[in-house]
Formats: structure tokens, C-alpha cells, sequence
């Protein structure tokens, strides 16, 4: 390793232009053998696109690819395969019907008499390289039964079954729960101890900090520089990501809490298969006042948020929502109490992607004036509408009349946060608000929650992240198991708080995942 | 969130629990079939009885939470008691004209053959992700022109050939709108089948007029197995009257059948063809180019389907008619559902749909074409009842139907 490993992949001057944006605009970047280089950027930035052109997907309009010095020219991704590239792609390319065995060997088959596919010698083979990298996995196991963080296993087993030296992880830890993500840290170090080079692309600057050796940042498709890690701190990091200084921690001033606006006792709620997952929670929000929720994914938090926002009946228990007893009430009678909700899965709960921006912000209030009147919808109001929200809540790269799903994911964020916001809701439940967003989103959605806490809304935040829950909160509520264990202030550590989440004193080194 | 669910697993009691359900619907049909030839109880105490067992056993399994197949049995029990006080009450002498066994069972292989070449070519089709509603068409093409050739060049195997040809170039046209211009592959199937119609039928008219298909036709011919040879004499005698003398083409259907089974499950080329219609990108990033799988597999379907129009006209009918193969596709479709999109499991269902036909057949004999025609709408209800999910939910491939673009 070091300033003297030779360097195996070389991209020189890769330009790509797609209709109206230059995706990569003359970017140069090289990876040395046994190193993890991470590719930071903003999502659109051109990360992707980049790692693409690579991998064989995209066709670059200028630029070279030498591999280990030699000029590759890939017009498949069988072609960068071959040159012993490995890809783990965002959304796995895993097929959920077929074994892990089969996905892996797809395509470069195993066979016995020439003819037949070699099911035993396919899982052999894996077990063996999974051995080789002291991983542990099935091969008879169909995918669709495994978790995210074991999917993310066969994708990279995919890369190494094809002999891959150089290896892609396009965000890899975006889907994956905190325990995930550090095994996964783990794996990558041994890869990298076997001989592996590693390209790390994410958007996020502790786990670059963390695993990388050098850190590559990309900002609207240029290359604004290639560091070591040695000197780099997340602060440098988020101003040559942004192009500007960033806010990593919000300045906060203690809340001045009102009276109850969010009131909940004994709440019990089933899940779709019928199990009780939310087993007696009882919490109180104030006017002015953001309460952290804080717990493992998995812990009944979305069955809670659901109950809350009137999209799950509670089977025992009561709401109340300023006073007035809710539980019971539709998603609509929830939202005319006074019930913000910011979902955790903004693409397919937040908005409708094939709407246009304008139509996403009157999903709300389509039903009243001045959006309608006597059933009949007046779409230039509701652009005027969409226009003056868009300005004030800085919502970039598109007009009334843009889809939805063609906004990056902070904007769409922010499309839902004018959405929630502008109703003017007593109550606003946040579930995982800052979920996949880059740095300048995550500042712009911390800022707006707390200047709404200071508008005397009562905000719950619930939140895998405990940096957001610790920086945000006022109280701090820890969920476990379906029911509230304990309730620390801001102050409290993350050890502390890490314990709770995983049990109280039941011992923190055991896996909740 | 990230949380994946585990199946959840049926306890050890369950497979008691299925079995007994299974009794049940074999009980239900027994009830019927004890009242038939050869048994041919007269009394209608007895298919009471035995239906009354399939009930218990349903309404158990039904009870200890195997509803599907508790249903089943019940069902099946609520049938078999209904026809077998049918049969009870009907005379012997129409009985013995309806039920011959070795002869139901051969009219149900020459009504299945078909269905099953038409289906496994829609499994092809279908697995690689491409629906193709144009398996009728393609029937109709390989029926038209599998005459054509026969007569054309005296020969059947030429029939056979420009049969396949036909069918397969017919299926190109498919392949091109459904994979290429990514059009919708109903709306493509369904005027590939329209196509199919003209072409047939005005190549008909024109070159065999008034007259029809010449009589000289060359049959496929008959393989004759002397199976009467078998002791004891009334299994030989029943073998040979069903299995005995059947259709070249019925026995090349079972070979295709197992030949289906051993590419598509058995073979590097089967784990392609299935990746593909499950998720083409998945398939794409490893380097498998999937317009060139699906191309191969829709193509290979309409050659398949045209087989079994081949066989219809120079294997069954020994001559052709405007729009014969009367929606044999469509129903080989049902079957291709019905069996879950797995060979044998189609082949089943074709099997089963032939044997309403034949039973319709036979009916016909005895009471006229009336039956008939109420019979041969069971083919259809039995559809109903598959694609309702009371035969076990029949899950697609994932893929299925929508066109593909490289990025």
C-alpha cells in the first residue's frame, strides 16, 4: 500500500453528456492496487455515472480507461467483467426466486457432460470462496430469504466467483441497518488485506473517513480533488463536497415546551402478519418540542408512526391530539386534526413520482379552496400554489409542471417537507426525515424542523441515525422491542444510548439486527 | 426499512394434515368413480358414504388451518357425490357406451397433444419474459403450412418442417415488436393471432378454393405398439386400447415435455432463460444479452406451438379448415398457468383439459351434442378456478410482459 503501490485502473478526461447536463466533465481518477478509494460526492454529482462508464454500462464521450496500464475500451459490462472488475450495485442485481449458488455462477456456469448445470460443483465453489473470506452464507438459499446485509454478501461473492481484483460498491451502506454496515467495514478489510483494490462510492463523510486510503470528491460532475485520508476531517470534506461551508451540527437552543399536543397512552398495534409489535407505548409531545425516537430498525417504529398518522388502527390504546381524542380516526381525519407526517419511504409513500411537483403538493388539500371547489380542480391555482412553495423551500431542478421522480432525493425531501409544513400541523411525525440525503439536504432538513419546533409545533423524530436523534432532540425516547425502555436527555452519550437500544443491560455486544 | 421477512416454516404435523386432505379430494373423486364402469355400483348409498369421508377428512384439514386443500376435498367430496348419483341413476347400457377407459384415456392424449406443444412453447416464451398471447397464431400457421408443405412435397416430415418454419418466422415478427419496438406484448399477441387468421385463410381460398385440402394428404404415422401381449389379459387389452396405437407426434409431445424440463431446470441455458425473465438487468450485468435470449425463446415457442397446429391437421384431422385450431392456443395458455409455468405441471393440465374433451366426446355417443357442449366448457371453468388461485397461487415470472431497454 502507500504512495508507491502501482496503479491498476486509470480514468483520464472521462466526459459524459447526457440532454442538458454534463454528467462527468473531464474527470481524471486513478486506484492503486490494495487500496479502498472512496468516491464522495452529492447524489447527482456523477458518482454513478462515472462508476458506470467503468463497469461498462455507459460509453464515455471523450476520455480513456487503462487497466493496469493497458488502454480498455468496454462496450458491455461483460467487458469490464473480464478485465477483472467487480460491481456491487445500489439496487442489488439479485434475482429473489433463485438460490445464492445460481446467482452467483449466472452465467459462467459450471457444468457436468458438457451440458448439464453442476448445482453441487456451483455451491462447492462458493462455500469455497465464502470460506476463503470467512464469510458465512447458504448457497441453497433463495435470496429473496435473506436479509439486505446478506444479499449485499452474494453481490460481492458475485464479484469475486468472476475473479475480480478491482471491486465497485456503489453506496453500499444505504440500505443497510448500522450492525450491517460495520460487518460490512469488516469484510472490506479483508478483501483489502487479500489483494483486493476497492472503489467506495457514498455520500456520506464518516464512512469515508473511515474506510478509505485516498478519498476522491466529485461536485456537479467535476473532480474538485483526490486526498489522502491522513488531514482530511469530515468539515473539509463537506466544503469541497458543497462548494460551500456546511453546518454539520445545528446550532440549537434549549425548546421552550408549551402544553401537550401529542398525547399517547398504552398503544398497541399489530403488524401485517397479525403479531404485536407496538406493545403498550405511551408518550407525550409538547408544543415546541422535538422528541427523538430513538431504536434498531425493526423495533415496531414504523407500525408507531403508522398508528399516529392514522394509516394503521391501533388495536388498544389512545391518541390524542391536542386534546382531541384521535385514536380510531382515518389517515383523513388524522391530517384534519392537525397531523403532519414526513414517511420514512418518501418515493413510494411521500410522493406520487409520476405526478407533477404541483400535483404532489395538493395531494393534501386538493379538496379544498382554493385547489378546488364543488368537485371541480383548478390546476393553474395549484401551480401558482406549487410556485410559491418551491421558492420558499428552495426545492432545485424543477418547475410546477416537473415529475416528481426526476428530482434528486433532498429535493423530493424538501417537496414533502413544503407539503407537510405548509398545512400548518399541531403535531409533525418525522420518520427517518434525512433517510439517503447528502450533507446540504440533511443541513437544509435539520434547520427547517427546528425553526418549526420554534413555531411551536410538537415534532416527534424518529430516526435510526443517532447523531440526528442526539443533535435534534429535546428528549430523547429509546424504543425497544415494541415498548418505550427509557428516556435520557440530549446530554446522554451514544454508549448510553446504544445500550438502551439494544436491550438495556442485556449485554450491548449481542446482534439486534 | 431494511428488515426482511423469514417464511415462516410449517411444523412436521402439517404434512399429516396435508395428507389427509389429499385422501379427502381422492375420496371425493372416488365417490364418483365407483358408480362408473367397471364397478358400477347401483346404489347411491355407496357414493354417500364415500363422498361423506372425503367431507370428514376435508372439514379436518380444513380445521387444522390446510384450508386450500380442506377446501379441495370438500369440493371435491360436494362433485363426487353429485356425479355419482348421476351415474347411479342413468342406465347401464349408456354407461357402458360413455365409460370406456382405454378409449377416454386415448382421445385424452390426441386433445392434450396439441395443448402441450403450444404450451411448452409459451413456457419458453413466458420464462424468458415475453407473454405470448400469439401461441394461437402460430398453432394456425403451423397448421396451415405443415399442409401445404405435405401436399406441396408429398412428404409429412417436409409438412413438419414448413410447419416450424412458418411458426417460428411468425413468432419473429413477435419477437421484433415485443423485444425490439418494446410494444405491448397482449395488444402485439393479440394481432400476431389476427395475422395468423388472414394469412391462413386467404392462402386457403386461394390455393385450395372450394374444394379444401386434398384427401392425398401424407399422415404422420401411428406408432403400433402390441401391448394385448401383456398378461394379464384385461391390462394388455386396456394398454393396448390406449396407449397401443398413438400418434408419432403424441409420443414426440412426452419426449418434448422431459426435454423441457432437463433445459429449462437442468441446464446453464434453462438458468439463462429463467434469469432473464425474472430480472433482465441482473441478467444484463453479468453479460447474458437478453434480447438475444428472448429472441431465441419466443422463437423457439412459436416453432413449438406450430408443432402442435402440425400435428392437428397432419396427425388428427388430415385436413385444414379456416381458424381450426378454435382457441386451442388461448386454452394452452390456461394450461401453461395452470400448471404454474413448470413443464410437467402444464403438461398436466393438458392432460386434464384433453380429458374434458374426450369425456365431452363420449357423451356425444350416448345423449347427443348437447352434453357435449356443456362438457366442453370444463376446460374453461377449470381455468377459472386455477387463475383464482384455489389450485395454489400461480406466481409468473417476475418479469413477464415487460419490455427491456439497455441502459
Amino acid at each position: 500500500m502507500g504512495p508507491d503501490a502501482p496503479v491498476v485502473l486509470e480514468l483520464a478526461g472521462i466526459t459524459k453528456r447526457f440532454p442538458g447536463i454534463i454528467a462527468n466533465d473531464h474527470v481524471d481518477f486513478d486506484l492503486r492496487a490494495h487500496e479502498v478509494h472512496a468516491l464522495l460526492g452529492e447524489n447527482g454529482a456523477g458518482k454513478s455515472t462515472l462508476m458506470n462508464i467503468l463497469y461498462g454500462l455507459y460509453r464515455p464521450d471523450e476520455g480513456e480507461i487503462r487497466i493496469n496500464g493497458k488502454l480498455a475500451h468496454f462496450t458491455s459490462s461483460k467487458d469490464a467483467i473480464e478485465a477483472g472488475i467487480g460491481m456491487v450495485h445500489q439496487h442489488f442485481m439479485l434475482i429473489p426466486v433463485m438460490t445464492v449458488a445460481e446467482n452467483i455462477v449466472l452465467a459462467v456456469e459450471p457444468t457436468r457432460a458438457g451440458v448439464l448445470f453442476d448445482v453441487g460443483a456451483a455451491a462447492d465453489r462458493v462455500r469455497e470462496i465464502a470460506e476463503q473470506f470467512k464469510f458465512t452464507i447458504d448457497p441453497y438459499a433463495r435470496i429473496q430469504n435473506l436479509s439486505v446485509g446478506q444479499q449485499q454478501r452474494v453481490e460481492i461473492l458475485k464479484a469475486l466467483y468472476r475473479k475480480a481484483d478491482i471491486l465497485i460498491l456503489d453506496e453500499p451502506t444505504a440500505v443497510l441497518t448500522p450492525q450491517e454496515a460495520r460487518e460490512l467495514f469488516g469484510i472490506l478489510q479483508r478483501l483489502k488485506a487479500e489483494g483486493m483494490s476497492i472503489i467506495f462510492i457514498s455520500h456520506k463523510l464518516n464512512e469515508a473517513l473511515e474506510i478509505a486510503d485516498r478519498i476522491t470528491v466529485l461536485r456537479r460532475g467535476v473532480k474538485i480533488d483526490t486526498i489522502p485520508r491522513e488531514g482530511a476531517t469530515e468539515a473539509s470534506l463537506a466544503r469541497m463536497m458543497v462548494g460551500r461551508d456546511v453546518l454539520l451540527t445545528v446550532e440549537k437552543t434549549p425548546g421552550v415546551p408549551g402544553k401537550p399536543l401529542l398525547e399517547v397512552a398504552g398503544l398497541e398495534v399489530f403488524d401485517d402478519r397479525g403479531l404485536e409489535v407496538v406493545k403498550g407505548v405511551s408518550l407525550t409531545v409538547h408544543a415546541g418540542e422535538i422528541v427523538g425516537l430513538a431504536g434498531i430498525d425493526g423495533n415496531g417504529q414504523e407500525e408507531l408512526i403508522d398508528a399516529l398518522t392514522g394509516l394503521r388502527k391501533a388495536h388498544a390504546g389512545s391518541i390524542r391530539i391536542a386534546g382531541e381524542e384521535s385514536s380510531g380516526d382515518s389517515a383523513r381525519e388524522m391530517l384534519e386534526t392537525g397531523v403532519g407526517h414526513i414517511p420514512v419511504d418518501r418515493q413510494r409513500r411521500g410522493l406520487v413520482l409520476d405526478f407533477s411537483l404541483a400535483e404532489n403538493l395538493a395531494l393534501r388539500d386538493f379538496r379544498h379552496a382554493p385547489n378546488s371547489r364543488l368537485g371541480w380542480l383548478f390546476p393553474n391555482r395549484l401551480v401558482a400554489r406549487a410556485r410559491k412553495l418551491l421558492k420558499e423551500f428552495d426545492v432545485r431542478g424543477g418547475v410546477p409542471q416537473t415529475r416528481a421522480g426526476m428530482l434528486s432525493g433532498g429535493n423530493q425531501q424538501k417537496v414533502v417537507l413544503a407539503r407537510e409544513i405548509d398545512r400548518d400541523p399541531k403535531v409533525l411525525v418525522a420518520g427517518q426525515p434525512t433517510r439517503g440525503l447528502d450533507v446540504g439536504a440533511i443541513e437544509f432538513v435539520h434547520r427547517r424542523l427546528l425553526s418549526e419546533r420554534d413555531e411551536g409545533r410538537a415534532i416527534l423524530l424518529v430516526s435510526l441515525e443517532l447523531d440526528e436523534i442526539l443533535s435534534l432532540s429535546d428528549r430523547i425516547l429509546v424504543i425497544y422491542e415494541g415498548r418505550i425502555v427509557g428516556e435520557f436527555p440530549p446530554t446522554v452519550s451514544e454508549e448510553e444510548l446504544g445500550l438502551a437500544m439494544t436491550g438495556g443491560g442485556r449485554g450491548s455486544g449481542e446482534e439486534a439486527a | 426499512m431494511t428488515t426482511v421477512d423469514q417464511p415462516v416454516r410449517a411444523p412436521a404435523i402439517a404434512m399429516t394434515t396435508r395428507r389427509i386432505g389429499i385422501a379427502g379430494i381422492i375420496f371425493g373423486l372416488a365417490a364418483f368413480w365407483i358408480a362408473l364402469p367397471p364397478l358400477t355400483v347401483r346404489s347411491v348409498v355407496w357414493p354417500i358414504l364415500v363422498a361423506l369421508a372425503a367431507l370428514a377428512a376435508g372439514i379436518w384439514a380444513v380445521r387444522e388451518g390446510e384450508r386450500r386443500i380442506g377446501y379441495g376435498a370438500i369440493f371435491s367430496a360436494i362433485f363426487g357425490v353429485a356425479l355419482g348419483y348421476f351415474a347411479t341413476q342413468t342406465s347401464l347400457g349408456h354407461l357402458n357406451i360413455v365409460i370406456v377407459w382405454s378409449a377416454i384415456l386415448a382421445a385424452m392424449l390426441r386433445y392434450a397433444t396439441p395443448l402441450t406443444f403450444a404450451a411448452i412453447g409459451g413456457l419458453f416464451s413466458e420464462r424468458s419474459g415475453v407473454v405470448n398471447i400469439g401461441l394461437e397464431g402460430m398453432m394456425l400457421m403451423g397448421a396451415f403450412f405443415s399442409v401445404w408443405g405435405d401436399v406441396q412435397f408429398g412428404s409429412w416430415e417436409v409438412g413438419i418442417l414448413a410447419a416450424m418454419l412458418a411458426g417460428g418466422l411468425l413468432a419473429l415478427v413477435h419477437a421484433f415488436f415485443a423485444i425490439q419496438l418494446r410494444i405491448d406484448q397482449i395488444v402485439g399477441g393479440t394481432a400476431i393471432n389476427f395475422l395468423a387468421l388472414g394469412i391462413t385463410g386467404y392462402l386457403f381460398i386461394q390455393i385450395y378454393g372450394e374444394q379444401g385440402t386434398p384427401g392425398s394428404i401424407a399422415e404422420i404415422p401411428d406408432v403400433r405398439l402390441h401391448l394385448d401381449k401383456i398378461p394379464p389379459h384385461a391390462l394388455g387389452h386396456f394398454l393396448d386400447g390406449a396407449i397401443g396405437q398413438l400418434n408419432l407426434m403424441i409420443w414426440l409431445s412426452f419426449l418434448v415435455v422431459v426435454l423441457a424440463s432437463i433445459v429449462m431446470f437442468r441446464t446453464p441455458i434453462g438458468l439463462r432463460i429463467r434469469s432473464v425473465g425474472e430480472h433482465p438487468r441482473a441478467a444484463d450485468t453479468v453479460g447474458i444479452s437478453v434480447y438475444a435470449v428472448r429472441y431465441g425463446a419466443v422463437v423457439l415457442s412459436g416453432m413449438l406451438a406450430a408443432l402442435g397446429g402440425a400435428y392437428l391437421t397432419l396427425g388428427f384431422v388430415h385436413s385444414f379448415n379456416e381458424g381450426m385450431t378454435a382457441g386451442r392456443g388461448f386454452i394452452a395458455l390456461a394450461a401453461l398457468i395452470f400448471g404454474k409455468w413448470r413443464p410437467f405441471g402444464a403438461f398436466g393440465a393438458a392432460l386434464l383439459f384433453g380429458f374434458s374433451s374426450a369425456i365431452a366426446d363420449r357423451l356425444a355417443l350416448a345423449w347427443g351434442t348437447s352434453w357435449q357442449t356443456l362438457f366442453q366448457a370444463l376446460p374453461y371453468l377449470l381455468t377459472l378456478i386455477a387463475v383464482a388461485g384455489v389450485i395454489g397461487r400461480s406466481i409468473p415470472p417476475a418479469a413477464v410482459g415487460r419490455p427491456y431497454k439497455k441502459q
